[in-house]
């Protein structure tokens, strides 16, 4: 009954390989479709790989070149504002003041002249508070990072060195 | 062979022309990155994918008590050209002489050079210059290229090759306003600039900032965060733009009625030492320091007021009479009988009219600045107490004050050998003792605060890396007590007031004294050469402001009475305007409300 039972399996077995065989040679432009279309995929895996790296590159390239952009942007700022202060201290001078003051028709005052009343709750003119809002913490270093900053061919050795050296530790 | 050939089939060949492409791009790959000009390009853009950055912090800005600018930083650019891109060298020089008044000549040979790599490439022409000349020359340079594209016809104007850089120049907008304080900074000098005299000089390194040199990467990939230097620290002054501008008017107002060389006026509060305003001639604007030395001539100080020192003369009355109280050598009622004359180390001592004032309490002492009595009240304290507490006053002492520059002179004590007995006489009425206006105030501020000596400063605040730090007033020393120093104040309100002094002030109440000492001119005190002087403060019941004021040299007067007291009230009667205090009745009635 064992016997029986195990040929009739091993005849169906052999059956599928011929016949799936006999397909490929009856048909022989399958096998080279199949190496035609295994080359065209490794084509177009290489060319997705090239391509996103041109990409990252571009973006790259055009990130660092904003960055710097930015920064001489933010120079030329610091530079106008500074000036603009200047030009405001400058057209509120105490002199240019006093005449435009004098040309609109006011007076100094004197002590005859000041009328002096209470005012609940304030505590007089304050000096001045000038420190600027608290700034953005800068840290130092690359501002793009090291895996786009990698060429393909540095990536590829990369690769390589790490594998020879995993194998050399083995 | 051939059959061979012929029996593949076209996909095969497909796929083997596609193979020796693919081949091919690798192997130029390969070639690419090992050749011997990728070798080069690596080595070239090790040297030249780097630049050297001099990064410079923007200097401090300089701010009075309310916020208000007096010492900041404008734009304005250096012209300069490249000479590789110099088309037309008389258009640049004629252009820069028409609208910055350079020399054309000087222009002309400048952007006449020849341009060698790597030595000679860039010339400097013209520099600070504002930033509307350099709109008009960029206006003029592109229509020039419109006209005459890239310099290629050389008959026509053609700028090109002039570049103009921009940076910051140091400002004073106030102009000569409390330049004595400010100091100024040299920017034509950029640099080595350092601050000088002031605050310019006292916070140079706090104004200053930072200077590095950065490596930049021009590499895209290599972009670094571009290091900034923060800028200097900012500075708030106790300085009162109003006050500090109402003070110099007077004083350069009383210049010329009285006919003085020179002066000075110091506003203090007294409570914590904060200079309102300090007034001093002469002075220049900061914005063209090079006139400095045409100003300034034969050691005339900066600022009078920290760096000159000179015989206050009966202002120093006060000190005197305030240790003798303090100590208990007298009291107010004390009575004195004036002679006219008095003998001290073998020395006479005479009044300052050379007459006998009869019986006399410390009160009339002090009205009628009687030298023959300070004389005997310091003879009754005593020479060591005496000392004792001139040198508690700091007397003989630098202040401390910040601002650059400030003098003193030592103060002769027993022992010392140019010290002789009759020095105690004299020294108690302001002579034969040498002393700055900042000096004098700071010991009088004993008087008006409690007895407690004050330092005076003119940093109210800095701000630092975006944090604002106050600074505190201190307590430099308490020479006397409260109740001494409320007497004197009392003393000196009554003598005023009795004396009908040109310094009291309608509706206030001020306590003080005047000074009035000779000049020593040639090894003798001359009679009608004089340093006038008044110090005073007020409310007497709750001190807010003291003000010493110095004329050097009066020539409608020399009596202090007379010149300067006036100029004390002149300015206090502004100064309870300024500064918000109303008359006492007033005040008082409003306390109680």
């Amino acid at each position: 009954m064992t016997e029986n039972r195990k040929h009739p399996r091993r005849k169906e077995r052999s059956w599928g390989k011929i016949n799936f065989s006999q397909a490929f040679k009856q048909a022989p432009w399958r096998s080279q479709a199949q190496m035609v279309g295994l080359f065209l995929l490794a084509m177009v895996i290489v060319l997705l790989v090239a391509g996103v790296y041109l990409t990252i590159s571009g973006q790259a390239a055009s990130a660092g070149l904003q960055a710097y952009n930015l920064n001489a942007e933010r120079r030329t700022l610091e530079r106008t504002i500074a000036d603009s202060k200047a030009q405001l201290a400058l057209l509120t001078s105490a002199s240019l003041m006093e005449d435009r003051a004098v040309d609109m028709g006011f007076e100094s005052a004197n002590p005859e002249n000041v009328v002096y009343i209470v005012i609940p709750g304030y505590t007089g003119r304050q000096t001045a508070i000038l420190a600027p809002p608290p700034g953005i913490v800068e840290e130092e270093g690359p501002v793009v990072k090291s895996e786009y900053r990698q060429s393909l061919w540095d990536w590829l050795f990369q690769g390589i060195n790490r594998l020879s050296s995993s194998v050399e530790s083995k | 062979m051939i059959e061979w050939i012929r029996s593949l089939p076209r996909m095969k060949w497909l796929a083997i022309f596609f193979t020796i492409f693919a081949l091919m791009i690798v192997i130029q790959m390969v070639r690419i990155q090992t050749s011997a000009s990728a070798k080069n390009l690596n080595e070239w853009a090790e040297n030249y994918g780097y630049e050297v950055r001099t990064i410079q912090s923007e200097r401090g800005y300089i701010y009075d008590r309310w916020g208000h600018l007096l010492a900041g930083n404008r734009e304005v650019y250096e012209l300069g050209v490249e000479l590789q891109y110099v088309r037309n060298p008389q258009t640049i020089a004629a252009t820069l002489a028409s609208l910055t008044g350079a020399d054309y000549n000087d222009m002309l040979a400048s952007a006449s050079q020849e341009y060698v790599e790597g030595s000679s490439v860039y010339v400097t022409l013209v520099d600070f210059i504002d930033v509307n000349k350099v709109n008009e020359i960029e206006t003029l340079k592109e229509q020039y290229e419109e006209n005459n594209p890239y310099g290629q016809d050389e008959e026509l104007p053609s700028l090109r090759g002039l570049v103009w850089t921009p940076h910051l120049q140091r400002i004073y907008p106030e102009g000569t306003l409390a330049s004595n304080v400010l100091g100024f900074y040299p920017y034509l000098d950029r640099e080595n600039g350092r601050g000088f005299f002031g605050v310019e000089e006292e916070y140079n390194d706090l104004l200053a900032g930072i200077k590095k040199e950065v490596l930049i990467a021009l590499d895209p990939y290599e972009m670094q965060e571009i290091p900034t230097a923060p800028p200097g620290a900012s500075l708030v002054l106790t300085i009162d733009r109003d006050i500090q501008r109402m003070t110099e008017n007077i004083l350069d107002n009383s210049l010329e009625t009285t006919g003085a060389d020179n002066g000075t006026i110091i506003v203090m509060d007294p409570s914590n030492g904060e200079i309102l305003a300090m007034a001093s001639t002469p002075r220049m604007n900061p914005n063209e320091y090079w006139e400095y030395s045409d100003i300034f001539t034969s050691g005339i100080p900066y600022n009078k007021a920290v760096s000159q020192v000179y015989e206050p003369g009966s202002v120093f009355k006060v000190l005197t009479m305030a240790a003798a109280i303090d100590a208990g050598a007298v009291k107010p009622d004390t009575e004195f009988v004036d002679s006219g004359y008095i003998e001290v180390g073998g020395v006479t001592i005479y009044n300052w009219d050379r007459s006998a004032w009869g019986p006399q309490t410390m009160v009339g002492c002090m009205q009628h600045s009687l030298n023959v009595c300070l004389s005997w009240v310091a003879t009754e304290l005593g020479d060591e107490k005496f000392y004792q507490y001139l040198d508690a006053f700091g007397i003989g002492h630098r202040t401390n004050i910040d601002l650059a520059g400030e003098e003193v002179y030592p103060l002769s004590e027993p022992g010392d050998p140019m010290w002789y007995k009759v020095n105690l006489a004299t020294n108690s009425f302001g002579q034969g003792v040498a002393v700055t206006p900042i000096q004098m105030l700071m010991a009088a501020s004993a008087l008006a605060n409690d007895g407690q000596m004050v330092a005076p400063h003119v940093l109210k605040a800095y701000i630092q890396d975006g944090q604002q730090y106050n600074t505190n007033p201190q307590i430099v020393g308490t020479p006397i007590t409260a109740e001494t120093a409320h007497t004197l104040t009392s003393m000196l309100e009554t003598s005023l007031m009795e004396e009908s002094s040109d310094a009291l002030v309608e509706g206030y109440s001020v306590a003080g004294k005047t000074g009035t000492a000779e000049i020593v001119v040639n090894g003798e005190y001359s009679s009608n050469q004089t340093n006038a002087s008044f110090v005073g403060w007020g409310p007497t019941d709750d001190p807010q402001f003291m003000v010493y004021v110095w004329l050097e040299k009066p020539s409608s007067s020399i009596w202090g009475s007379v010149v300067a007291a006036p100029v004390f009230s002149d300015v206090v009667e502004q100064l309870v305007v300024l500064m918000n205090i109303p008359p006492d009745d007033l005040r008082k009635s409003l306390q109680g409300q």
